[in-house]
């Protein structure tokens, strides 16, 4: 694929709100600085099995994919279908029991579990269809966690979590506690958290699961945001509705890839 | 050096961490569930100190009474095989003048009869009225300097300075009042029928043959201070006037000094008196060695119970942490999952166990030192062999909280490691 076939012109609606216009590629991801975009996960022949002997369940059968940088990808299909499956092994929550993950090229899979949680802290932002707020702590000290965990000061790190918060529409909510907030609210507390930190990959499972229609759609107007500024989003769901707005679309069923479709983000 | 450092920046961190996690976790936890941890913490306490306290302050109040009753920091008696302290007079010429002696009680002493019923002369078979005593002369206005003689009057009153002609009796000798009075003990004969007012005879027999002597029984003195209950008191005059030799050699010198420097005035005395001269004690070293062993013993026994104590105290704390980490197991999961180091997560419960223990530890310190102990030094409890007191010193309370807060630090790190090493989706999954 050519570099200038990529590139295409902004979307209206960053254009009508002001936002600095960014070169896109025909799914609507934006090319950062211009430059092809590099894989960023590469899964290789992956298998998750639970149980042993006759009772073994394979979710996940010798799966490999790619995502490149700055893709907003969606991955549907029907429950049992280990969709989630494969987003905890590639967020690395969860060890396959074969095959290789790759992240910016690295092999994580190889990676002890104290040198994961610090690259989870540093890389990787999550979003929990549960919100998975901690009670006893405020919005901001929700989204400030993280960024504390990183060695940032308190001082500072409750202002970059003020900033996400605020990017989110919820400066007004950030001295409430989770059980004072909605659904949604709590949904994009979640979201203002994971992305607090800059992660370089966002992992959605099922965000809008426990939400409305109503609640549901700022949160995915702010996946919409941020993979328009570079953001690599890769969103679990069972609605084709949310799926749509990402630039790519892979379904699974009974542990394999059936389709995996590039598409225009948010038609 | 680089790995190093490494670890002491994760460490910090762990700490800062798990100190913001800690402090909104009891801020916003149940005021009801703290309240309730807390007041089991104070009981741990006061279990560690009190109970153990209590059982020492058993023997150690009758450590007391005997030095305030009787002994005072140090005291000179007769060296053994001998009736009176050797140069006694000299030796009360030195402590008048030793800057750090506040005061002095000088006793003579001398073994008695005394004879309760004077009119009747017992039957063929029957015994007289009659006991073997130990009777001391004193000074009344220096004893009660000394020990505050007075409050030891049972009946009666007790002697005036200057006054002859009567005695004072120790309860345990007369049956009436007698704390042995029930007890069948070969050999131990008790005055019977008499009370205050009475006319006893006393009798002082030596070489020089026998002095008899009538008084009138002006009271009767009763302390848990066997030297007190079991001996007889007339003015120091009287007996100085009654003894037919030695009149001026002392038989007891009771020395009120400060505690700590007893030991140090018992050197300078045996230095002053050569070492044969008298038996020079400190309060400590005159009490008798059972009393000793039973110190030992309650001492051991508060310490069974004290560990006791500790054993329940981190199996609470153990239970309280492990329940809370369990109930929280989904969001302990969703920590390690958004990159927060299981230190920090472990440092959080340890911060508030620590808390715990040491908010216990504060008001239980606070109930021992400004409630409890005021109140049994006032109050001793009535034990038929001393007043028993509260034995806590800052010193072994310190110790205690020392111990209790190591105890509490592995109580609470225990049960957060256990939940924090599992498998972190399974946690924030529920599974």
């Amino acid at each position: 694929m050519r570099k200038s076939s990529l590139i295409r012109e902004v979307s209206e609606s960053a254009r009508t709100e002001g936002v600095t216009p960014l070169p896109v590629e025909d799914d609507g991801t934006p090319l950062i600085r211009g430059e092809l975009r590099k894989i960023m996960i590469k899964t290789e022949k992956l298998i998750k099995s639970y149980g042993k002997g006759d009772l073994e369940l394979q979710v996940l059968k010798n799966l490999s994919i790619e995502i490149k940088k700055g893709e907003f990808v969606a991955i549907i299909g029907p429950s049992g279908a280990g969709k989630s499956t494969l987003l905890y092994q590639i967020s690395l929550l969860d060890m396959p029991t074969s095959g290789v993950v790759y992240i910016n090229g690295k092999n994580m899979s190889a990676l002890p579990e104290k040198e994961k949680t610090h690259f989870r802290l540093r890389e990787l932002g999550y979003v929990f269809q549960d919100y998975a707020l901690l009670p006893e702590l405020t919005a901001i000290e929700n989204v400030a966690l993280p960024i504390l965990m990183q060695g940032m000061s308190k001082k500072d790190a409750l202002k970059q979590a003020e900033e996400a918060l605020a990017r989110l529409s919820l400066t007004d909510k950030k001295h409430n506690l989770p059980s004072e907030l909605s659904g949604g609210q709590q949904q994009r507390v979640s979201i203002a958290r994971a992305i607090a930190h800059k992660p370089h990959i966002l992992f959605a499972d099922e965000p809008t699961a426990n939400l409305d229609s109503v609640s549901a759609e700022p949160v995915m107007e702010a996946f919409a945001d941020l993979h328009r500024e570079g953001q690599t989003i890769i969103m679990v769901t069972h609605e084709t509705e949310y799926a749509n707005k990402a630039g790519r679309v892979i379904s699974l069923k009974d542990g394999l890839i059936i389709s995996d479709k590039k598409q225009i983000a948010g038609k | 050096m680089k790995k190093a450092v490494q670890i002491r920046k994760e460490l910090q961190n762990a700490l800062r961490v798990g100190w913001f996690l800690a402090v909104r976790s009891l801020r916003r936890s149940s005021k009801w569930t703290t309240t309730l941890i807390i007041f089991i913490m104070i009981l741990t306490f006061l279990n560690l100190v009190v109970v153990s306290g209590l059982l020492l302050g058993l023997i150690s109040g009758s450590f007391v009474a005997f030095r305030e009753s009787y002994s005072g920091e140090v005291i000179v008696t007769s060296a053994a095989q001998r009736s009176y302290i050797e140069n006694s007079q000299n030796l009360i010429t030195f402590l008048e003048h030793h800057p750090e002696v506040k005061d002095t009680s000088i006793r003579y002493g001398t073994n008695a009869q005394i004879l309760g019923t004077l009119t009747d002369l017992p039957g063929k078979n029957e015994r007289a009225n009659q006991i073997g005593i130990r009777l001391i002369g004193l000074d009344p206005v220096a004893e009660e300097r000394m020990t505050r003689f007075s409050r030891f009057t049972l009946h009666g009153e007790t002697l005036q300075a200057g006054e002859e002609g009567y005695l004072l009796i120790g309860a345990n000798m007369i049956k009436k009042y007698s704390a042995f009075a029930d007890a069948n003990i070969p050999g131990l004969d008790l005055l019977t029928d008499i009370d205050i007012g009475d006319r006893v005879r006393v009798s002082i027999t030596s070489t020089e043959g026998t002095i008899k002597k009538d008084f009138i029984l002006k009271g009767i003195v009763k302390s848990k201070v066997d030297e007190i209950s079991t001996r007889a008191f007339i003015t120091d005059k009287e007996l100085r006037r009654l003894l037919p030799v030695n009149k001026n050699e002392v038989q007891e010198i009771a020395i009120r000094t400060r505690e700590s420097y007893a030991p140090i005035l018992v050197k300078e005395i045996k230095d002053f008196m050569g070492s044969y001269a008298a038996r020079v004690q400190t309060s400590g070293e005159a009490i008798p060695s059972f009393l000793r062993q039973v110190e030992t013993t309650m001492g051991m026994l508060g310490n069974a119970l004290s560990s006791f104590a500790l054993i329940v105290a981190s199996i609470t704390i153990f239970i309280v942490v492990f329940i809370n980490a369990v109930t929280k197991r989904k969001f302990i999961g969703i920590m390690k999952g958004i990159g927060v180091s299981p230190l920090a997560i472990e440092c959080s419960y340890i911060f508030q166990a620590l808390f715990y223990g040491i908010v216990g530890s504060v008001v239980g310190l606070f109930l021992t030192f400004v409630v409890l102990k005021p109140f049994f030094d006032a109050h001793p409890i009535n034990f038929p062999f001393s007043d028993g007191i509260l034995v806590a010193t800052p010193e072994s309370a310190a110790l205690r909280v020392v111990i209790l807060l190591v105890v509490t630090f592995a109580a609470g790190y225990i049960p957060a490691k256990i939940i924090v090493r599992r498998n972190t989706l399974d946690a924030i999954l529920g599974r």
